[in-house]
């Protein structure tokens, strides 16, 4: 059941992962080889307790020879009860299971499975939705497998649990898989999810813009990167947890907004592609928040009781100013100036600060005082009334037209109404202005502008300029 | 010790007859113990083990924890947590250091024992190491400062011959019957320092006062057999020696990147602590028990966190090394035939977890 043998490691391996070090100073590392849908080759190393090395020697045994999406499949439980350990050594097991899973994810941009009609992958993030997304396509009788995707990690922050995807919620979403018994892999992304989203979110901040990571996140790396994973394990499509209609307009698939309008995530969504979007399902599409927590919970789901994320993923539960100071954003203390440039009082750095904002500005004045723009370069932060936040008009830049309309629904931030827009033309690639309906207050530069058809399908998106 | 759990099941604190036969023969094992041991019979406290006899003394000598003892940073748990516990509540507790091979520093000992000391705290033979310390010239030097003496001897009965009355002052010494092929569950506190002990616990008066409750007539029988019988057995020694030493000599020569932990001390002669680089002892310890060896490491994985034994810390020994602790003790039922068996399969087990470890 366990061959010591298989201890080593196999060199220019096609699979490599590592595990432990922290808590209780074990380490295990698994390396595989793989050649077709097969794993020819696995390799354990370890220093560890008895039952991390039996563990670790245990899913190299159980791995070699074995189909990649059986190796997928092995879960602690299993290893436990091979081995015949307690319950109390599920940690140590957890170990090796950790290293085996990462060794898969590492292999998987060098497998290419079998093209499956039947499969769908199903993105997880250890959260509530994606649970029921995964339960619903399995119950659907697709050939369902998992697939977490590690983001970030950022041990300074206060709260690195929170994070998103988390050691503790990639687990969760592999035990789930593990429960109904199908494959989960785990994908490794933090080194690009960093160059992808994070450096242009600090960038942007330095620029004095408000930025939008989730939408750059799911238009620009993300979803790419779980549709690449789909086409290596033969998937023709990825099912997500959002709550998102998928529409056509003739040949375009387009994200629409959900059925309850509430939860509706469409925005979220604004800047995929839709050459990805025609590989997408969203299981959610009909359903509210309510109905999908109650299935979770009926049916006994750990994440049916996790706490739901609404600050930007990485902040770790974190500040964002304490954020970007963690991330080389070297930000200074500077005056709040008025727009005749009179200086009114001082912050202790302007980047931190968005159009609209009223609080944490320390200033007395006659009328309310709101956060106009910010010039990190310059070091102030501009304040004035709220009819100086009013605008009837907004510029565009980076902007994506998948039908030419000229008349749209313009959403400008996550939660604000969308308002009526005549869409017209501006020189240089990629730009174009929004003509308003009404006026709209505190737009911000940097927030993604998602544009809408009358039915409610995301026609196209753009980002907000400083103009 | 089996007359006393059938037909002589009296109570050995009763007057009638029954209770008679079974004070005889608590009798007979107190004055067989005391004259394997060298003390006198009244010196001699049946106890429900070693811990238990380690605790009476720790408690007997400090126990409303004021004032101050001396002790060692290699003390069985039965000690060293106790007087943790003590420290806790106000004893002032002082460790002196021992050397790389784990024996106490005496001039360092010297010095830091002073007159007016609770007592001072020494295991006689480490459990970790099988180092022996040099007892004589402790006891010496504390019965010349006038501070009570405690030896836990629990270890040291086994492999060194021990006679309290070459001992000076007021020394105290615990053994327990299950290291020397007796029952779990009996032990002794011995020596002339008994007198002086306040008791901990309280009851019926049995024992001095010290281990009051009804006397285990069949477990004070049986450990004064063993004890007896581990103190005349100066052959089985010799050959418990041989062996340890053809292990040590075989595996040093076959097996690379191994040392053997205080060999330059006078050790039990049966104990080896094998110190084995890029390896886990706990894990080599796994895997010769699937080969039928009962062996044990120098460390545990208790709480989550691999602690290496607080043995080797204090000898100096790093923690990646003193994590690949193996403890060998060879006793009763070892056989010149399972040495190199032993040798054989530690040989085997290295190899694979030594290729593991280098795989990180």
């Amino acid at each position: 059941m366990t061959d010591f043998t298989l201890a080593g490691c196999i060199q220019a391996p096609d699979g490599d992962g590592a595990a432990g070090g922290s808590a209780c100073g074990d380490r295990v590392r698994i390396t595989l080889r793989v050649v077709g849908e097969q794993i020819v080759g696995a390799r354990f190393g370890a220093l560890a307790c008895p039952a991390a090395t039996a563990a670790a020697a245990w899913c190299a045994t159980r791995a070699q020879g074995r189909p990649f999406l059986a190796a997928a499949r092995l879960s602690v439980s299993d290893c436990l009860r091979d081995l015949e350990l307690e319950a109390a050594r599920a940690d140590c097991a957890l170990i090796a299971l950790d290293a085996l899973h990462a060794a898969l994810g590492d292999a998987l941009s060098r497998v290419a499975l079998a093209s499956a009609p039947e499969r769908v992958v199903v993105a997880m993030s250890g959260g509530v939705d994606s649970a029921v997304a995964l339960a619903r396509t399995h119950a659907s009788g697709a050939d369902a497998v998992g697939l977490t995707m590690r983001l970030w990690i950022d041990p300074a922050a206060p709260d690195a649990s929170r994070a998103c995807c988390s050691p503790d919620a990639v687990r969760r979403a592999r035990d789930l898989c593990h429960s109904l018994g199908l494959p989960h892999i785990t994908l490794d992304g933090r080194e690009a999810f960093r160059a992808a989203v994070v450096d242009p979110f600090v960038s942007a901040y330095a620029a004095g813009e408000t930025p939008n990571p989730c939408t750059r996140c799911n238009g620009s790396y993300r979803l790419d990167a779980m549709v690449g994973a789909a086409d290596a394990l033969g998937a023709p499509v990825l099912a997500t947890g959002h709550y998102a209609r998928r529409v056509r307009r003739g040949d375009v698939a387009l994200v629409a907004r959900a059925a309850d309008p509430a939860k509706d995530q469409s925005y979220m969504l604004a800047r995929v592609r839709p050459a990805v979007i025609e590989r997408l399902r969203f299981p959610l599409a009909a359903d509210t928040k309510d109905a999908v927590r109650a299935e979770a919970s009926s049916q006994g789901f750990a994440a049916a009781g996790v706490r739901e994320s609404q600050d930007v993923c990485f902040l770790g539960g974190g500040d964002l100013r304490g954020f970007l100071v963690r991330h080389g954003f070297d930000d200074e203390a500077g005056d709040i100036v008025d727009e005749t440039g009179a200086v009114l009082g001082h912050h202790a750095g302007a980047a931190a600060f968005t159009p609209g904002q009223r609080r944490g500005l320390g200033v007395a004045a006659a009328a309310p005082l709101y956060v106009l723009r910010t010039e990190p370069a310059r070091g102030v932060v501009v304040v004035g009334g709220s009819e100086r936040l009013q605008r009837g008009q907004v510029d565009l830049r980076e902007t994506v037209l998948h039908l030419p309309l000229r008349r749209v629904e313009a959403k400008l931030r996550a939660r604000s109404p969308a308002v009526g827009a005549t869409i017209e033309p501006l020189t240089g690639p990629g730009r174009l202005r929004l003509l308003l309906d009404e006026p709209v207050s505190a737009i911000a530069p940097g927030q993604t502008a998602a544009l809408y058809d009358a039915d409610g399908a995301v026609v196209g998106s753009g980002i907000i300029d400083a103009g | 010790m089996e007359p006393f759990l059938r037909e002589r099941f009296g109570n050995a604190s009763e007057p009638h007859w029954a209770g008679r036969e079974a004070r005889a023969g608590l009798t007979d094992a107190r004055r067989r113990a005391a004259g394997a041991l060298g003390c006198r019979a009244r010196d001699i406290v049946f106890t429900g083990g070693g811990s238990e006899a380690d605790n009476i003394a720790v408690l007997g000598r400090c126990g409303a924890a004021q004032g101050r003892v001396v002790s060692s940073p290699i003390e069985h748990p039965a000690v060293g947590r106790a007087l943790a516990a003590l420290a806790e509540r106000g004893l002032e507790v002082v460790l002196a250091p021992v050397d790389a091979e784990g024996v106490l520093d005496l001039e360092a000992l010297a010095d830091l024992v002073r007159p007016g000391d609770r007592a001072c705290f020494v295991i006689w033979a480490n459990n970790v190491t099988g180092v022996v310390q040099p007892v004589s010239a402790i006891a010496e030097l504390c019965a010349e400062r006038g501070v009570p003496l405690h030896l836990d001897a629990v270890q040291a009965v086994a492999g060194v011959d021990v006679d309290l009355a070459a001992l000076p002052g007021e020394v105290t010494i615990a053994v327990a019957a299950h290291k020397l092929g007796g029952p779990k569950g009996a032990g002794l506190l011995a020596g002339p320092g008994i007198g002086s002990l306040c008791p901990c616990l309280h009851g019926g008066g049995q024992e001095r006062g010290l281990r009051p409750g009804t006397e285990d007539v069949a477990g004070a029988a049986a450990c004064a057999t063993v004890v007896e019988r581990a103190q005349t057995a100066e052959a089985h020694r010799s050959l418990l020696r041989e062996l340890r030493d053809q292990y040590e000599s075989t595996l040093g020569e076959r097996v690379e990147g191994v040392r053997f932990a205080s060999a330059g001390a006078e050790r039990l002669p049966g104990h080896s602590l094998t110190l084995l680089d890029g390896l886990r002892g706990d894990t080599l310890v796994a895997l010769l028990d699937r080969e039928g060896f009962a062996v044990a490491a120098g460390s545990a994985c208790s709480s989550g966190a691999s602690d290496p034994s607080h043995v080797l810390q204090a000898m100096g020994v790093d923690r990646e090394r003193a994590l690949g602790a193996l403890r060998i003790s060879l006793g009763d039922l070892s056989e010149p035939a399972h040495v190199p068996a032993l040798v054989d399969a530690v040989e085997r087990a290295v190899v694979p977890l030594r290729a593991a470890a280098a795989a990180l």
